[in-house]
């Protein structure tokens, strides 16, 4: 069977409640979530759960889905709800442990990758905020523009262009660029 | 004086843009089963929203059978009870109790059904 459009594929999910149509969405777009939750958290496994979640939540909320944007943006919007939603809970379960005289395991998860598996790009997203981490791996990973960042993020257009224009600056002075390029 | 630098640099794709760009992209994730374990999740959970609201009626019919009858009755005989002059033709036009609750099953099957069509 070939498939339409992203929109056509909403429009019938929304219809008939077709799952194999969103099955046809979620490989479509799954590389691009779970790329985008990995780069974001540092931890593949834990990404890939919140990409889980986070169709689960597209299923969900589809017939909000307008069609104005495109479909990716409003995917990673909610994906990047997701990992906020996440991040606040392990926060408060980190809180109720430390109450209760534990060492949390789930430790403030900031950005932290394996020793061994540290790249040039670990270093670099390392450096940054979660907002800017974010946004970056939207612009730069997932080729989204101004408008669409703004859109999943739910910022004005000039503050996404501040955030990128922060970030570059920050990986720029944490790392020298201008003296000698990477790769 | 930063904002035309911000505008510029939305507009053109500096060294630095290029060189993230290029640290930024990575290999496409393969599949490997993750769409067909989120569609398996998603049927699962339709098949519950589809199933809760027949079992929840079917208990609820179940546990109320028993209060229902009950009341029935009493209103019934309560009906029967009143004097001839309030309710003159009373005893000719109300049906029997078999038949009040027989249609009440009928009307909650029936109900049920076109609830079980619409999903």
């Amino acid at each position: 069977m070939t498939w339409g459009e992203d929109h056509e594929l909403v429009a019938r999910i929304v219809a008939v409640q077709d799952t194999r149509a969103f099955g046809e969405l979620i490989r479509r777009h799954q590389s691009h979530v779970r790329n985008f939750l990995r780069k974001l958290s540092g931890d593949m496994s834990a990404a890939d759960d919140l990409a889980q979640d986070c169709f689960m939540r597209a299923w969900d909320k589809l017939h909000t889905y307008s069609g104005s944007g495109t479909f990716i943006g409003w995917l990673l919007k909610i994906a990047y709800t997701t990992f906020l939603q996440s991040k606040r809970k392990s926060k408060r379960y980190a809180e109720i442990l430390e109450q209760v005289g534990h060492v949390s395991e789930a430790e403030s998860r900031t950005y932290a990758v394996q020793a061994d598996e540290v790249t040039d790009l670990d270093k670099f997203l390392a450096v940054l905020s979660e907002e800017e981490r974010a946004i970056m791996v939207m612009s730069y990973a997932c080729g989204l523009s101004h408008r669409e960042i703004s859109e999943a993020t739910s910022m004005p257009v000039g503050s996404v262009k501040s955030v990128i224009f922060r970030g570059k600056e920050k990986i720029r002075t944490s790392f020298d660029i201008k003296d000698h390029q990477h790769g | 004086m930063i904002s035309k630098i911000i505008n510029m640099a939305e507009r053109m794709k500096d060294e630095q843009d290029r060189l993230l760009e290029s640290m930024f992209e990575s290999a496409p994730i393969a599949d490997n089963g993750f769409s067909n374990q989120i569609v398996r999740r998603v049927r699962r959970k339709l098949w519950l929203r589809r199933i809760t609201l027949p079992v929840a009626v079917g208990i609820g019919l179940l546990i109320a059978f028993r209060p229902m009858a009950a009341l029935v009755t009493g209103v019934y005989e309560l009906l029967l009870s009143m004097p001839g002059d309030l309710v003159p033709s009373l005893e000719g036009s109300l049906p029997s109790l078999q038949l009040i609750v027989t249609g009440a099953l009928v009307l909650g099957v029936a109900m049920f059904s076109l609830s079980m069509l619409e999903d």
